[in-house]
């Protein structure tokens, strides 16, 4: 099997949510991994500012929204960071955190390379609004673009189940 | 996010009756009302008219999307509504406004009231979803072309 310079398949495992869906999916997919394989954990979650500049720009947003909006996701990724590192610690990982803004899939191609995560976990992300839009695909771009595994958490069944008999 | 999921068959309005643009914000907000969701309607409403006040919700090629977030509700609601014959909504390109969602949101569902009107935008650019939806006749109707846009 091959290794890590670390010597594990997976040694840090890196998990990305911008507020879709799936959020909780995706942190408990990264803990349950994380027990199994004793894998760093870090959680990022990105403020769509694109998504609120696309909307801006298509007069659905005023200005003032796009900027009260972009404060209250912020104070959202701030409480839902809180609420994945609770629950990590509930299972006896520790979870790193970080809370940025952007474009989602650039912020997230930049973290894997920074933090050299080998495993990235993903909810559903939206496209954006338009095909002319640089984060249409921002699922496909990070697939694409990004120099580790991806695992895309859907809601399954099971995973509740699973979870909650971690110890 | 699916919009046919969020969007309840009672929520429907076709065609709107009303022709101002307030009496069609309200017209909406009753169709809102049927879910269930909506806590308190003049609170509502006068968040409709404030988010209004800042600057007209009609868009371009005859789309309106007044919206608020308020705790006057409960969770997401959205209702829709088609007016055939257009109404004069003070649109962005000067033109009538044909299909309205009106969306809803308490204060606590910023991510996901930014997700579904970004998804009401995305469905609208399909040329196809435009004009099955104005030609459409009645609820069933309608949730069935959202579907058909979604797949």
């Amino acid at each position: 099997m091959p290794k890590t310079q670390s010597g594990r398949l997976i040694s840090k495992i890196l998990l990305l949510t911008d507020g879709s869906e799936g959020c909780i999916s995706v942190a408990k997919y990264g803990i349950i991994l994380s027990k199994i394989t004793g894998a760093d954990l870090k959680a990022i979650y990105v403020v769509n500012t694109e998504l609120l500049k696309q909307l801006e720009r298509a007069r659905i947003f005023v200005k003032i929204e796009e900027v009260d909006y972009e404060s209250d996701l912020e104070d959202d990724g701030q409480d839902y960071l809180q609420d994945i590192t609770e629950l990590a610690a509930s299972k006896g990982i520790h979870l790193e955190t970080e809370l940025l803004k952007g474009i989602v899939h650039k912020i997230a191609i930049q973290k894997i390379e920074e933090w050299e995560a080998d495993l990235l976990i993903i909810g559903e992300l939206e496209p954006g609004l338009s095909r002319q839009d640089i984060s249409h695909d921002e699922l496909g771009l990070l697939l694409r673009k990004a120099r580790c595994s991806v695992l895309v958490a859907k809601e399954q069944r099971g995973l509740d189940e699973l979870f909650e008999t971690l110890t | 996010m699916k919009l046919s999921n969020l969007i309840k068959r009672e929520a429907i309005v076709v065609p709107i009756q009303n022709t101002e643009k307030q009496l069609v914000i309200e017209e909406l907000l009753e169709a809102a009302a049927a879910t269930g969701q909506v806590i308190d309607r003049a609170k509502a409403l006068q968040a409709l008219l404030d988010r209004e006040s800042l600057g007209s919700t009609g868009l371009e090629k005859g789309l309106a999307i007044p919206h608020a977030r308020t705790n006057a509700v409960d969770g997401l609601v959205i209702s829709l509504g088609v007016a055939p014959d257009g109404i004069d909504f003070q649109a962005a390109d000067g033109g009538l406004s044909y299909l309205f969602f009106l969306l809803l949101a308490s204060d606590a569902l910023t991510s996901t009231y930014v997700q579904a009107l970004a998804l009401i935008a995305r469905l609208y650019q399909q040329d196809d979803f435009r004009r099955e939806m104005l030609n459409a006749t009645t609820p069933q109707e309608i949730i069935a072309i959202i579907r058909k846009a979604e797949e």
